[in-house]
């Protein structure tokens, strides 16, 4: 099996099958391949899909379950009741008061089920618990992103690519420096200048995303501004505002679906390097890739201090990038079902 | 449709191929039978999907990896070409037949020059061959062939890149690529359907000259049954993976005996426009997954009666013209 | 036909440095967008952040700081283009020093990483186009969806774990054995000099300090080239020149990798521009987990000293490094590629 396989593709083996092949086809005759449209058809191909329908359940696991813990915390901070914040989970994660060291860095185990499951950190605090407690962050986070990213690609992809003319090509080469840049790098610098915060965190990274979105909506402008309908709207005297949000950024708008998924995933893991570099958090918060950075210390006796943060982003982002990767192949009429 | 195969290039008896596909088992040819003799050109005509792809494809070891030779036997210079091991494959292509493709604009190597393209033909000739291979002659001979098919200026075009090549140009280096290799077959997949009439004139007229200056037998393979015409003594129509009608152009193009030659023949638009609407073919073409029963064409068919519907019409033969059609008989057995 | 060739290079030099002007632009405006009255970047440059009304004003004054951003953008394109990024807040010595320091040990690490990360890419993507819709095809999907997928420090902590701590085959942290003399400097790059002073102990030892680092963003990174890889495979497979290099009665071999594989590679060279840049971004976080000290450390520190002419360089020569790996991709793919050169 390997290289010599590749060159198979060309040189079959004769098969001389005899009668079964009429009974085959026979048999397939009468199944009927039923085609759904619209979303039913995602979600039929979903559940036949284990993989995706899998990764669909970690997603909606990670943002329902970042949504309840984020309305507990601000409702903990409204409220005066700091305890809200880890009701839901296994134990306190933050406090320091309630900790011995007979309880510190103790290695992943079964005991005092679930909170010991990942180990326990130099105060003594699960670290199953501290991750649980941070998932709003990356939730919202990535979310709030990647939305303003499409929203501000949208406007500015798509008028730059319908118009055309001198503000096609001032967008283009803007996108062009933005993304001549890799995006930790400006992430890096625009957080940094601009303080180091959570929404600092939130400017920076939109910032850094918009272009890509923008030049996906250009292309798709740039195609759908010459086809039959948008003439003819034209023509009519639709006004092009209309033209543009009636005709063609609902058009635009599926396989943005597919690579906003898959996007969630750069997102986060962005999110991940920054905070490991001490970037967009608030010191003591137990976002995933500043824990496993806190752990780097420990390393390698505790290794699973800095190990376990890192295995939850990837699941997380596998998750995203499975399904944005099937939707695209979906999308692209690359598989059918 | 003679299976003897003695003097003939091609041997075709009850070919069956299939593909395997998600949705099932595809039958692109079920039961053809063929034969080419030595210097003679016939043309295969039908439809898209009908399967006159594959059987180009069948004849030199070309199906794609999901197909299999189902049935029957398919012979290329009295070897059986589905048994054929690798290694005579490999001596096979080229020296005994040669194929050549519809899209001029794919059909070439494009980061390749014309003249490193056409050596490895003459190399490849020469290793099979045994012959020794030298540059030099073999750039000669590359030019010299050029100048064969009527390319002016073979030295510069020889230098060029295929994209800076037109479809017509391209298509005749092909053919001379073919030549180089000294087949005893051509087979050619539609080569002129993506060119412009003038040119197709042209590629057609070369290839008819070159078939009786080589005395090779030619396989042209179209939806058009008009270039069939031109360039081939004989015709076979093929509809949904069978052969429908056999014989020479002049009979099946005047009095075609099977209704769906009859209909390929109407459809041709005439010259002038006063003779009223283009007749077109009722129906659609059939899903080869589930081809209909019996007779393969009967739901398109004018002339369909009951046996039709029920069981498949074997071969009749009618002065020097064959079909398979229970218009002519057959219904009793 | 040289001639021809010659022309595109420079249209596409021309196109470069047009980029990099563009470049220089946003991070100058991005920069007084974010820091926007001349007191502001007054501390900003002293280092100061309570710095008192007179240093303030002498800094204002020294830099030029109150003159037209016109000016100002001018005269930081012709610093830059000196090769004068400004001095260094906390250490006062020129940028320029610390990223001659710095830089070529990333420059070994990015490019040997990517090098390496692309022929993992190829290989299995041959083997995923060979094999399409099969088991090895979504063996190697499952693989390569779940390292581009898993954090760069992820991939890093685990490699160092287990080759380094538990198997201890190779060193877990550092550029090269401390204990080693330095060789003369050439490049900068410890292995690159190591080779060219034929000290070969000290060239060994950065050679195995610079493996788990560059596997790391090589297994982070290899995937984008799988999967581009294996569309061109299949696609140029299906090709009808493909089948005619058959009809010429050429071996497997000779029409797969002459033919097919060389016409595949084509679209993957304009992969390795943004595979540059995804190497680079890895490498901050490599540099951090594996100790190298490289431009990825150098950051580090400087975020975490807030020092924020040395985070400009960084994000500069990084942004020049891509548009470079941009250049030299868009060379090749001419090269390679003569409906590109050739009109």
């Amino acid at each position: 099996m390997g290289l010599s396989d590749l060159v198979d593709h060309m040189m079959r083996r004769p098969i001389r099958a005899t009668g079964q092949v009429s009974e085959q086809t026979e048999k397939k005759e009468e199944k009927e391949v039923q085609v759904k449209e619209g979303a039913a058809f995602y979600f039929d191909y979903m559940r036949k899909d284990k993989g995706a329908l899998g990764s669909m359940v970690v997603i909606v696991a990670f943002l329902a379950f970042g949504l309840v813990e984020g309305i507990l915390q601000y409702a903990g901070s409204l409220f005066k009741d700091t305890a809200l914040g880890w009701a839901i989970l296994p134990s306190d994660p933050l406090s320091s008061t309630a900790t011995t060291f007979k309880s510190s860095l103790q290695p992943p185990s079964l005991v005092n089920f679930p909170a010991n499951v990942l180990g326990t950190n130099f105060q003594g605090q699960s670290i199953l618990s501290r991750l649980m407690y941070a998932t709003p962050h990356d939730a919202a986070a990535s979310l709030v992103v990647v939305g303003s990213a499409i929203l501000v690609g949208m406007f500015l992809g798509t008028a730059s690519g319908y118009f055309g003319g001198w503000v096609d090509e001032v967008m283009m080469r803007l996108t062009d420096a933005f993304l001549a840049l890799p995006g930790l790098v400006l992430a890096i610098t625009v957080a940094v200048l601009i303080g180091g915060g959570f929404t600092a965190l939130l400017y920076a990274l939109t910032l850094i995303w918009w272009p890509t979105y923008a030049r996906f909506f250009r292309a798709q402008a740039l195609t759908l501004r010459n086809k039959g309908y948008v003439e003819a709207a034209k023509l009519n005297g639709t006004s092009s505002l209309k033209i543009l949000v009636k005709h063609i950024i609902p058009n635009s708008v599926d396989p943005v679906i597919a690579y906003a998924t898959l996007d969630m995933g750069t997102v986060i893991l962005t999110i991940a390097a920054l905070a490991f570099l001490g970037i967009g958090v608030s010191s003591g918060y137990p976002e995933w890739g500043a824990e496993s950075s806190a752990g780097l210390q420990f390393f390698p006796q505790q290794w699973w201090y800095a190990i376990m943060p890192g295995l939850l982003i990837g699941i997380i982002v596998v998750s995203f990038t499975l399904v944005g990767d099937r939707l695209q192949d979906l999308i692209g009429g690359r598989i059918t079902y | 449709m003679s299976s003897s195969d003695t003097g003939n290039i091609i041997s075709v008896e009850n070919l069956a191929v299939t593909y395997r596909t998600v949705y099932g088992t595809l039958k692109a040819l079920d039961g053809i039978d063929l034969s080419v003799a030595r210097g003679e050109s016939v043309s295969i005509v039908g439809e898209s999907g009908c399967g006159k792809s594959t059987l180009g494809l069948a004849t030199v070891r070309l199906l794609p990896q999901n197909a299999r030779y189902a049935a029957g036997r398919l012979m290329l210079d009295g070897n059986d070409v589905a048994m054929m091991s690798d290694r005579e494959v490999l001596a096979m292509r080229g020296t005994t037949a040669f194929m050549i493709f519809q899209d001029p604009l794919n059909t070439l190597n494009p980061v390749k020059r014309i003249d490193v393209q056409m050596l490895e033909a003459i190399r490849s000739r020469c290793k099979h061959e045994r012959t020794a291979f030298s540059e030099t002659d073999a750039l000669k001979e590359a030019v010299d062939k050029l100048g064969d098919i009527r390319m002016p200026d073979p030295d510069s075009i020889i230098r060029r890149y295929p994209h800076q090549l037109s479809g017509g140009q391209i298509q005749r280096i092909v053919i001379a690529m073919g030549l180089l290799m000294r087949p005893k077959l051509m087979i050619a997949d539609e080569p002129t359907s993506a060119l412009d009439v003038t040119v197709q004139a042209q590629v057609l007229k070369l290839m008819r000259e070159l078939q009786r200056e080589y005395n090779m037998s030619i396989i042209f393979i179209t939806h058009d049954i008009n270039v069939a015409y031109g360039i081939c003594d004989r015709m076979v129509v093929m509809y949904a993976g069978q052969v429908v009608e056999e014989g020479t152009s002049d009979v099946v193009t005047r009095k075609a005996l099977h209704p769906y030659s009859q209909a390929l023949i109407q459809s041709v638009p005439k010259a002038t426009k006063e003779e009223g609407r283009l007749t077109a073919i009722a129906g659609a073409p059939p899903n080869m997954l589930n081809p209909p029963k019996g007779c393969r064409f009967h739901p398109r068919c004018p002339y369909v009666m009951e046996v039709c519907r029920e069981r498949a019409p074997p071969e009749v033969e009618k002065d020097g013209d064959a079909a398979r059609c229970f218009l002519y008989g057959g219904t009793a057995s | 036909m040289v001639s021809n060739f010659g022309f595109f290079i420079a249209r596409r030099a021309i196109n470069a440095v047009v980029t990099v002007v563009l470049l220089l632009g946003l991070v100058f405006g991005l920069l007084h967008i974010l820091v926007p009255t001349p007191e502001a970047m007054a501390r900003i440059i002293s280092g100061n952040p309570r710095a008192n009304g007179g240093v303030i004003a002498a800094t204002i004054k020294a830099n030029g700081l109150d003159d037209p951003i016109w000016v100002q953008f001018f005269n930081y394109v012709v610093n830059v283009f000196h090769g004068n990024f400004g001095m260094d807040t906390f250490k006062h010595v020129p940028e320029l020093q610390e990223l001659e320091l710095y830089l070529p040990i990333t420059l070994e690490l990015v490019v040997t990483g990517q090098i390496i990360g692309v022929v993992i890419g190829l290989y299995t993507g041959a083997i995923a186009a060979a094999n399409r819709n099969r088991a090895p095809d979504y063996g190697m999907k499952a693989i390569y969806l779940t390292t581009w997928s898993a954090p760069t420090f992820l991939v890093g902590f685990i490699f160092q774990l287990v080759i380094a701590y538990w198997l201890g085959l190779l060193p877990a942290t550092g550029v090269v054995d401390p204990t080693l003399p330095v060789p003369h400097v050439f490049t900068g790059a410890p292995v690159i000099d190591g080779l060219l002073s034929a000290d070969w102990s000290y060239c060994w030892s950065a050679v195995q300090h610079l493996v788990l680092p560059a596997l790391t963003i090589a297994v982070t990174g290899f995937g984008l080239v799988t999967r581009l890889g294996r569309a061109t495979m299949i696609d140029a497979l299906d090709r009808d020149y493909v089948k005619l290099a058959y009809m010429k009665g050429l071996s497997k071999r000779t029409v797969v990798w002459g033919t097919a594989f060389r016409n595949a590679l084509i679209p993957i060279i304009t992969l390795i521009a943004l595979l540059f840049g995804f190497s680079v971004a890895g490498a901050v976080i490599v540099e951090d987990v594996f100790g190298y000290y490289g431009m990825g450390a150098f950051s580090v520190n400087a975020i975490f000293n807030f020092d924020y002419t040395a985070i400009l360089a960084f994000t500069l020569v990084t942004g020049l490094a891509v548009i470079g790996a941009n250049f030299v991709a868009d060379i090749l793919y001419a090269a390679a590629d003569p409906r590109v050169r050739l009109t």
